[in-house]
């Protein structure tokens, strides 16, 4: 039983109550995506762990969970990345510097980054699943002795949705990453790789108990990956997934993101496989994700 | 705070009673408010001014001739805004039982022996002509609503319409379910919103907001003929309103 | 605590319930219709002690329909906590069931994070029971449940022997609210005989509803044909999503949380409003993906969030036994037959609508004073 003389301070205040926040930068960084960065009032630090989420509030219309996307190495400020879909993302691609939001969190359980030190690193990103990547692949950027080899498979639909751009040819100049990407659908610039990002991994060297893989993507794509990944031995719990599941509270109670008995805003949205595999609730257009694997 | 030009309103009517228009005239010192935010240009029911110069057109009335047709895309082009207002304009509502009989019939049997100097075309809610930016269902519109539409309009967001039954609504104001005293509903498959009007002033839902996007079809015919209805009077229940969206969401169930 | 059982004689009810009105915002469960509803107490006559579980259980004062969460404004950017005070107020006359879901919300909205709202409405209530000496209805499974005896978790319990209450005084809230009344009494050793008296007649008539005892239940929903049986696939079919299964349920507690502007356009609330896991949006996200797409699904969701997973989290079951999800489904889903089938695919041969069709179960008669017409 809780403490009544700790529980009534806390019924004074609210855990829905976002703190001020403002942008103090915003720039479209392909035809669909807004990237920002957030500084708290007060400059206070979001003291987040890589993977972990936001809840961002534009009053008047709501709020989204949102993958912080900078790493906890970076003082003062936090970074979104926030794709145009549907009601509020659109109004946040309506803001700019200067402009006010909400904040509430950090929320979840990030990437497991102290399981993962001495490990290889393998990154598996499809779409905007680069976004809470970016936070990991910063924080192992400004840590990067502490980790081994480390090395990233992006998959985009079309080149104009390839995110980062510039800054993943800054990771493979400075910090010995090794980066290699692929896209669906060809335009005629395109020189590289064309294929699903599943098409890669035949190909990367690994050796599988000492590599931690980390994946994140839109459902048909960490299932396909996660195959190949258990083709090379990984062994399930270093098959890390970060999951997206409708949310509205951050809190465990509102119940939107649940998948079995879990609240993913809480004991996720990362998972490793050993977790998820078990997970019958995985059910993705009426199929169930034991049936797939 | 900076004051802010206010966007120009103008009220349209196509086939329908005008009940909705007049549903704004009833909204009394809540309009007087709205009118804070807004210059009515056009409206007929409570002005004889006209203008051609608007922002929102709030349009009632389903399209049901070719000059329809005409004047509506007319209204599309200078409107920034086009706001289907009403059954009518949403769903077709009432006027789309005339798309039950084939044309020719209908037009019998409305226009007697004058039947060949009149043009009808099927009725259809706008969005089957044009492009729609917000939806007021509801017939006639709910007053809470219809001020929730303005205010979202007002700061650029979408309003997103319920995606469940009336029931929801229902419940949560705590009325004894219609089915409980053996009486008929359509809540179970009708879109909410409207607060569950009609069943807490002692009426049944008519499903005059049209169905949810999924209603089980199957299971409401169940329910329905559980209590008794007939297979005739359930098609009734569902075609009274929404005909138009009788291909998509009913029909292959009832007919 | 001195007193542990009191008693007050029928004719004083009316009179006590005067006196609990002065002390607090009184709810009570009335008629409406041919059902009952809890409301705010006007007459003392109002209430029906004498009742089958309401449409919506009392759980719409402590976790109401539509909640404000936050005052909030645009310009200059100002959040602040909706409601800072809260009232007082009494529950009268709440069924053992329903405490008992009182009880599973606890540990949701105590667990961490906290939700202040629940726990600043759970602080200032006060709930006086009522025990049943008969059944509601054909749809209860409380004995099975075991929540139709008291279990805690209330200040005061009403047990009605005939010309008295016996009341079990078990907070200090609670006897303030009986101590200082000359007409409230100590019970005498007689009275606890003919309350241990009635308990011991009460345990001949309530019989188990389920076919299987709980922990074979839990063991079926555990097993992993269960996830998949046919029985999901014809609760399915015959659902149509109205979510009044979920809305009454005194256990559910899923949310959405919208905001609301005022004409302002600056100012305005937002809100929490119930939402429900029958609901076709429930799970989808903006790809469009949707993780619990089908009737089936949702209704698996429904029973295993009552029969399962708050088994493994809070070792409790979150069914209370109250039968409001089968009183209230037009579609004839009974929650019996549902979970006899998943614990013996045999049992869903026997059943489609059989209980409906069974005789009202046997009631003693008694004479509970106000509406007793029912
Ligand atoms: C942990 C986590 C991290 C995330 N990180 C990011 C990120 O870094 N960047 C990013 O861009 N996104 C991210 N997302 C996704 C983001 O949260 C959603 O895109 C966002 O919630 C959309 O909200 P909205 O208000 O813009 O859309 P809305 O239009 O309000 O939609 C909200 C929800 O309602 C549903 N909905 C409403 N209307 C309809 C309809 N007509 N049809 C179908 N569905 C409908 C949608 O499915 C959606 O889930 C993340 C999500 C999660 C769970
Ligand atoms: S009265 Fe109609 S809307 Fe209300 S719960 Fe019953 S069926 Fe649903
Ligand atoms: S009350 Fe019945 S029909 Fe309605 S959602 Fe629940 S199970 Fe389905
Ligand atoms: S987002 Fe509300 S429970 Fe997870």
């Amino acid at each position: 039983m809780i403490d009544k003389a700790i529980l009534l301070e806390k019924m004074k205040t609210s855990p829905y109550k976002p703190m001020k926040a403002r942008i103090i930068e915003a720039k479209m960084v392909t035809e669909n995506e807004k990237f920002f960065k957030i500084e708290l009032e007060g400059k206070i630090n979001l003291s987040h762990e890589p993977g972990q989420f936001v809840m961002v509030s534009i009053f008047g219309f709501g709020e989204a969970p949102i993958s912080v996307c900078s790493s906890p190495t970076d003082k003062g400020f936090f970074d979104l990345t926030v794709r145009n879909v549907g009601m509020l993302t659109n109004a946040l691609h309506k803001l700019n510097e200067g402009d006010i939001v909400g904040i509430r969190g950090p929320f979840g359980r990030g990437f497991p980054v102290d399981n993962m030190f001495g490990y290889d690193i393998v990154i598996v990103a499809g779409g905007l699943g680069i976004v809470p990547l970016r936070s990991l692949i910063r924080y192992i950027m400004h840590n990067r002795n502490d980790f081994g080899d480390v090395q990233i498979l992006l998959g985009c639909r079309t080149p104009r949705e390839f995110l980062f751009k510039e800054e993943t040819k800054e990771w493979m100049r400075r910090t010995e990453i090794k980066f290699k990407c692929t896209v669906d659908r060809a335009d005629p610039d395109w020189k590289g790789n064309v294929g699903l990002v599943t098409s890669l991994i035949p190909g990367v060297d690994i050796n599988p108990v000492k590599t931690y893989a980390v994946v994140v993507g839109p459902p048909v794509m960490y299932k396909f990956v996660i195959l190949k990944l258990l083709e090379k031995a990984i062994p399930d719990h270093q098959i890390i997934v970060s999951l997206e599941r409708r949310m509205r509270c951050g809190l465990g109670k509102c119940g939107h993101c649940q998948i079995e008995g879990i609240y993913v805003c809480q004991s996720g949205p990362v998972f490793n496989y050993a977790q998820l595999k078990d997970f019958r609730g995985e059910c993705h257009e009426g199929e169930c994700y034991e049936k797939k694997i | 705070m900076k004051k802010r030009s206010k966007p120009k309103v103008a009220f349209f009517d196509f086939t329908d009673c005008e009940g909705c228009q007049l549903q704004i005239t009833n909204m009394g010192d809540t309009l007087l408010e709205l009118t804070e935010l807004f210059d009515i240009v056009n409206f007929r029911e409570i002005m004889s001014e006209k203008s051609d110069d608007y922002d929102i057109a709030v349009v009632e009335g389903s399209i049901s001739t070719d000059n329809d047709i005409k004047r509506i895309k007319g209204i599309r082009e200078r409107a920034k805004i086009l706001v289907a207002f009403g059954s009518c304009a949403t769903i077709a509502g009432v006027n789309g039982i005339k798309n039950r009989a084939p044309l020719e019939l209908a037009r019998q049997r409305v226009y007697g022996d004058k039947a060949d100097t009149v043009n009808t075309i099927k009725a259809m809610p706008l969005d089957e002509v044009v492009k729609v930016d917000y939806y007021i269902l509801n017939c006639p519109p709910y007053v809470p609503e219809i001020i929730a539409v303005f205010k979202s309009i007002l700061i650029g967001k979408p309003y997103p319409l319920p995606n469940y039954a009336v029931c929801v609504e229902c419940k949560m104001n705590e009325n004894v379910c219609r089915y409980e005293k053996d009486e008929e509903c359509m809540g179970p498959v009708t879109r909410a919103g409207c607060n569950s009007w009609c069943i807490n002033n002692g009426n049944r839902c008519y499903a005059c907001r049209g169905l949810v996007e999924n209603p089980a079809a199957d299971g409401a015919k169940d329910i329905f003929l559980k209590y008794g209805f007939k297979a005739e009077d359930i098609l009734k229940h569902f075609t009274l309103y929404n005909d138009p969206q009788g291909e998509k969401k009913y029909d292959r169930e009832f007919k | 605590m001195k007193v542990k059982y009191a008693i007050l004689e029928k004719q004083d009810l009316y009179r006590w319930v005067e006196y609990l009105k002065i002390k607090a915002r009184l709810y009570a469960p009335k008629k409406k219709e041919n059902l009952f509803v809890f409301g705010p107490v006007k007459n003392a006559d109002e209430i029906c002690l004498d009742y089958i579980p309401t449409i919506l259980p009392p759980k719409k004062y402590y976790f109401p329909q539509k909640e404000k969460l936050l005052e909030f404004s645009i310009k200059p950017f100002k959040s602040e906590k909706a409601i800072k005070e809260f009232e007082e107020y009494i529950l009268f006359g709440v069924h053992t069931c329903d405490i008992a879901g009182i009880q599973c919300l606890d540990v949701v909205f105590r667990e961490y994070p906290e939700d202040p709202n629940y726990l600043n409405r759970k602080e200032k209530m006060t709930i006086i029971g009522i025990e049943c000496f008969k059944y509601c209805d054909k749809y209860a499974n409380c004995t099975s449940m075991g929540n139709n005896v008291p279990r805690g978790g209330y200040d005061l319990m009403m047990v009605d022997l005939g010309q008295n209450f016996i009341i079990h005084i078990n907070s200090e809230k609670g006897e303030r609210l009986v101590v200082e009344l000359d007409y409230i009494k100590e019970a005498k050793p007689q009275d606890l005989a003919k309350l241990e008296n009635f308990r011991n007649e009460k345990k001949k008539m309530f019989r188990e509803e389920l076919n299987a005892p709980l922990p074979e239940v839990y063991k079926a929903f555990s097993e992993y044909e269960s996830f998949h049986s046919e029985v999901w696939n014809d609760v399915g079919r015959r659902c149509v999503a109205c979510g009044n299964c979920t809305a009454v349920c005194p256990t559910c507690y899923c949310f959405d949380i919208v905001d609301e502007l005022e004409l302002t356009l600056n100012d305005g609330l937002r809100y929490r409003i119930w939402n429900y896991c029958q609901m076709d949006d429930f799970a989808k996200v903006a790809t469009g993906e949707d993780f619990r797409k089908g009737r089936n699904s949702r209704q698996r969701h429904r029973y295993y969030r009552k029969f399962k997973y708050p088994v493994d989290k809070y070792n409790r079951y979150f069914c209370i036994g109250c039968g409001r999800c089968s009183r209230t489904c037009m579609a004839d889903i009974i929650l019996i037959e549902t979970v006899d089938s998943i614990v013996d695919p045999a049992n869903a041969q026997n059943y489609k609508g059989l209980i409906k069709n069974m005789p009202e179960v046997c009631q003693i008669t008694q004479d509970t004073g106000a509406c007793d017409d029912r």
